[in-house]
């Protein structure tokens, strides 16, 4: 590995999930209301690579795609310590399922160029697939690794060793860079803006913008229009945003009984948000 | 490497000053530590003496960050602020300035504790150090049609903030101010959702660049708003508008409730019906009596309540126990062994009173927080507004034709 | 669109990817071939099961025996451990050449990881962590259903033009149904090539789990103030549900729980799928350690206490006989384990 090491870090701007619902009439998401916030898991990437920044110097690229309101959020970053990024925003990648979105994002990756380390998060909140890194990696045609919990760069040899997370306990991987490594949620604490980097909070610079004619790639493979997965139906599910507050009453057996039945039923059906089953 | 570096680093046990460092110390503290000639009053005053073995040792804080020696930031963050070693200081050394420049050189360097880079983030995206959504900001106030604050018609801003708002236990007191507020008919708004927070957190965190960032644009709020008169619930956020907003903070009065209330009472425009025969202690919070020299104000609020009994403990007034919730500690983990408030409580309870009467949120969490661990089930502590609204408020001269100039 | 790699006519077949582990069959992939059955019965449809690695000779004859119609045996020595660049290349040839409709995996960490590139490598729809999954009546296509913005929203999703229709599944979601057949079904043993140059990563070690990490657990079982430090029906519960303990920072303070086990602000903050929270007023403080759970259950006998503003199913009541009885309930159908 020649030259300082590059990282670029995905983000991706998320309404709170707390606070998303369905409109009941129209049957679609109601975002309106939900404030928006970096993708947690993305705050932990951008932690990673600057921590890397720190212990073997070199540079960190930010990467995202959404309408322009996703700025002000990149600026946030910048001022963590990255020192360059892009957003991708046009109306034709709006709508864009995973192989779309990773379609687009590795095109962009390809633009920016002399990327070593590709950092994500291990997912984002709303769509929570998780897809997005691995399909990165297999359109740049890099080695992947996954709930990644701590990594090494061992620069002679230009790989990196990757502890990540697997059933019950970790491995530790060796890829050789470049490579796509999505973080696991949680796995560090993001550091607060530099005093000196808050400036950049102000900054009208700093920031690419590309639109759809910037970057390499077909119309029809972005966006909506290049995405093979649908939405057949929506809704929303009972277990929903803020808490449901139901009193259980009666004897102490028949306060137990509801409580099984309610736990029975939620541990088989939607919800999760946890590390097990999301992995 | 320089030929005194390689002699340095072949000595066992030898420190290699750094210039740099004494540098930065100096700057990170605006030379204030350069006076400690290390006499050690602060030492023995400190309260982290009286819960755990060793103070904070504060003069070898101050000695060990200017050498650079490692460990020098762990003790930093265990001061309070209270103000106790600094009243006692033969050089005036302002030594909670001093630590929060300290801790100012941490963030730079990156040596914070675990979790605080949570908080200012949480001040950043929420508005709050608690984490809480904007949205329900004002829902302490559901049900009391408190207006949004309008300069034509309001005197007064009452501003809640963050923990009276959030915070399930002090959101009562705010409730109780409002009531107080109501009885002598006294003109005022709040911020409702919009509050934004005084930024005290981040100040006692040590932040002091994201500090200013959040004063200059409140100054701007406030300005728009038409703010010229602010009230608190908390010392803390009055201790961070009237000292820490510098030539902003001109631009509007502010005061403590309790010093709104005790200028009621002597207008006659407050009173109460009072108590059968009820005793209290009153705990007073650092951030009034030592910061702000203001103990006659709640004293002046209790010496109005009929039949309310107070005892004074022997550590009052400017000799106040802090609590141990300054300086950011309430967003720390102290061991229930070495609670300040385990401490005051018993202090408390020794005088007899059934009420500990104190005028300030983190206080109140402390020391209730102090009745559940030192097991003093017959003391209740209460909150100088909740007190009055029990002993029962009245308006007085409700004929008075005097323009009220609160 | 980007072209599929196939077109839905020339596609047939619903598959199975059978994830395995030191010669065993993960369980999901297990439950996965249960609903596959069910599926492929309702569209006539022939149920492959793949089997990728190397020397699992043995487990492919024992999962022959299982409830499918062919077994497809995928082996060569780079894929003896599991590596997503070669399991996506050996995989990727195989389902080129005999073009699934349907193509279904267990959402676990290696599932997701090939999932994930395999459906770049395909270019095709890819729909993860379906709670459920069914056929439509009228377009016989997959529809998937999955959940979104933490649990809150419930999504349908369908792949129409591209092949394989892809899905992952969490474990657990389907009931693992063992059905032996009485002959074993046809194995088809393919020798793929895999060059070293597709296998770039390396596993280099690997351990299980030591100790407690009380923000990794799925389940929780918070003792507070309230459970007086009588600990045992606390773990009772625990033990019952497969849950961690964790703590308020009263309890923790008392000496009833480790300090490892506080959860809230300057604790732990958990993501569990469950929490049973006992005997906890529910200070701000600690109710966001568990604000990101899924299902919040509270007992505490102060109808006041704020936690039940912060829970789903709120019990007023003492905690004791609810405990117990709700460890009584458990215990009783612990042949169907949560």
């Amino acid at each position: 590995m020649t030259g300082e090491l590059h990282m670029l870090v995905c983000l991706k701007v998320v309404p709170k999930s707390e606070e998303v619902g369905v409109d009941r009439e129209t049957r679609t998401l109601d975002r309106g209301h939900a404030r928006s916030e970096i993708n947690p898991p993305d705050m932990n990437a951008l932690e990673a690579a600057l921590a890397l920044k720190d212990r073997y110097g070199g540079r960190v690229s930010l990467l995202s795609m959404g309408p322009p309101f996703v700025v002000p959020m990149l600026r946030v970053g910048l001022a963590m310590g990255a020192d360059a990024a892009y957003l991708l925003s046009d109306r034709a990648f709006g709508g864009a399922d995973t192989l779309a979105t990773s379609l687009t994002l590795a095109s962009a990756i390809r633009k920016i160029g002399n990327v070593d380390l590709v950092l994500c998060g291990e997912e984002s909140s709303d769509g929570a697939t998780a897809q997005v890194p691995p399909g990165i990696a297999a359109w740049l045609g890099l080695p992947q690794v996954t709930y990644a919990m701590d990594i090494e760069v061992e620069r002679e040899r230009g790989h990196v060793l990757v502890t990540r997370e697997i059933r019950g306990g970790e491995e530790v991987l060796d890829a050789p860079l470049p490579a796509v490594v999505s973080v696991k949620v949680s796995c560090n604490q993001p550091r607060f803006m530099d005093m000196d980097g808050m400036a950049r909070l102000d900054s009208d610079d700093a920031v690419t913008t590309w639109t759809a004619g910037d970057l390499d790639v077909n119309l029809s493979h972005v966006g909506l229009a290049g995405s093979p997965t649908s939405v057949a139906g929506l809704r929303e599910a009972s277990q929903s945003a803020g808490r449901r507050r139901e009193l259980v009453s009666g004897t102490p057996e028949e306060e137990a009984h509801i409580l099984y039945e309610h736990i029975s039923e939620f541990l088989r059906s939607a919800g999760s948000r946890t590390q097990e089953t999301k992995t | 490497m320089t030929a005194v570096t390689e002699a340095a680093t072949s000595v066992p046990n030898a420190i290699l000053l750094d210039d740099n460092r004494w540098d930065r110390v100096l700057a990170a503290t605006n030379g204030e530590a350069a006076a400690c000639y290390q006499c050690g009053t602060c030492t023995a005053t400190c309260p982290w003496g009286l819960v755990a073995g060793p103070s904070i040792g504060v003069r070898s804080v101050i000695r060990e960050a200017q050498l650079g020696i490692d460990g020098w930031a762990d003790s930093v963050w265990r001061c309070t602020t209270c103000g106790a070693c600094e009243a006692r200081c033969p050089h005036q050394v302002p030594i909670g300035e001093v630590m929060l420049g300290l801790r100012s050189l941490a963030w730079r360097e990156r040596t914070v504790p675990s979790g605080l880079a949570n908080v200012l983030w949480d001040m950043h995206w929420d508005g709050n150090p608690w984490g809480r959504p904007p949205s329900a900001r004002s829902a302490w106030a559901a049900g009391l049609d408190i207006p949004r604050f309008d300069p034509a018609t309001h005197t007064t801003l009452l501003y809640v903030g963050c923990t009276a708002s959030y915070d399930r236990r002090a959101q009562k007191v705010a409730r109780a101010v409002v009531g107080l507020l109501r009885a002598a008919a006294v003109p005022f708004g709040t911020l409702g959702d919009d509050e934004p927070c005084c930024g005290d957190a981040a100040r006692s965190l040590g932040n002091d660049a994201y500090f200013e960032r959040i004063v200059m644009a409140n100054t701007v709020r406030f300005k728009e708003a038409g703010v010229a008169s602010v009230v608190t619930v908390s010392p803390h956020c009055y201790d961070t508008f009237a000292s820490h907003y510098g030539a902003a903070g001109d631009q509007f009065q502010v005061r403590h409730y309790s010093q709104l209330a005790r200028d009621l009472i002597a207008e006659g425009r407050l009173s109460f019906s009072g108590f059968d025969a009820t005793s209290a202690t009153f705990h007073d919070p650092c951030y009034l009596a030592r910061h702000h020299d203001e103990t006659e104000a709640p004293r002046a609020v209790l010496g109005a309540i009929p039949g309310l009994e107070l005892t004074e403990m022997a550590r009052s007034r400017a000799e106040t126990l802090c609590c141990g919730g300054g300086g950011g500690r309430m967003w720390m983990e102290t061991p229930a062994d070495e609670r300040f408030a385990t401490a005051r409580v018993r202090e408390a309870a020794a005088t007899g009173a059934s009420y500990l009467v104190t005028t300030c949120p983190h206080c109140i969490s402390c020391l209730e927080d102090g009745v559940s661990v030192s097991g003093a089930r017959d003391l209740k502590v209460i909150d100088l507004a909740e007190l009055a609204m029990l002993a029962g408020c009245a308006s007085a001269s409700p004929s008075s034709t005097e323009a009220p100039h609160d | 669109m980007i072209d599929p790699a196939y077109s839905p006519q020339d596609a047939s077949g619903i598959w199975v990817f059978l994830e395995q582990h030191e010669d065993v069959l993960a369980p999901v992939s297990v439950e996965l071939l249960g609903k596959a059955r069910a599926l492929s019965s309702q569209s006539g449809a022939q149920l492959t099961g793949l089997l990728v690695g190397h020397n699992l000779d043995a487990l492919a004859t024992r999962t022959a025996c299982l409830d499918l119609d062919r077994l497809v045996y995928v082996s060569h020595p780079l894929l003896s451990q599991f590596t997503a660049e070669a399991y996506a290349h050996a995989t990727a040839e195989v389902i080129l050449q005999q073009r699934p409709n349907i193509f279904l995996l267990g959402a676990t960490p290696y599932g997701r990881d090939l999932a994930g590139r395999l459906a770049v490598m395909l270019r095709t729809g890819l729909t993860a962590d379906c709670t459920d999954l069914a056929l439509d009546p009228e377009s016989a296509l997959l529809l998937g259903e999955v959940s979104g913005f933490g649990g809150g929203v419930l999504a349908t999703i369908k792949c129409e033009q591209h092949r394989p229709q892809m899905a992952t599944v969490r474990p657990g979601v389907f009931p693992e149904v063992v059905i032996r057949r009485e002959t074993p079904a046809p194995v088809d043993h393919i020798e793929v090539d895999v060059p070293q140059a597709a296998c770039p990563v390396s596993v280099v070690g690997r351990r299980r789990h030591a100790g407690v990490d009380v923000s990794r657990a799925e389940r929780l079982v918070i003792a507070g103030a309230g459970t007086r430090g009588q600990m045992g029906p606390v773990e009772a519960l625990a033990k019952a549900l497969g849950a961690e303990i964790g703590a308020t920072r009263v309890a923790v303070d008392e000496g009833w729980a480790g300090r490892e086990r506080q959860i809230g602000q300057t604790g732990v903050i958990a993501r569990p799928r469950l929490a049973v929270v006992c005997g906890a007023s529910g200070a701000t403080q600690f109710t966001v350690g568990i604000e990101q759970a899924g299902l919040v259950i509270a007992l505490n006998q102060d109808p006041e206490a704020s936690i039940f503003e912060q829970a789903d199913l709120c019990v007023v009541d003492d905690l004791f006989p609810v405990v117990r009885a709700l460890v009584a309930e458990l215990e009783s159908h612990n042949g169907g384990a949560l």
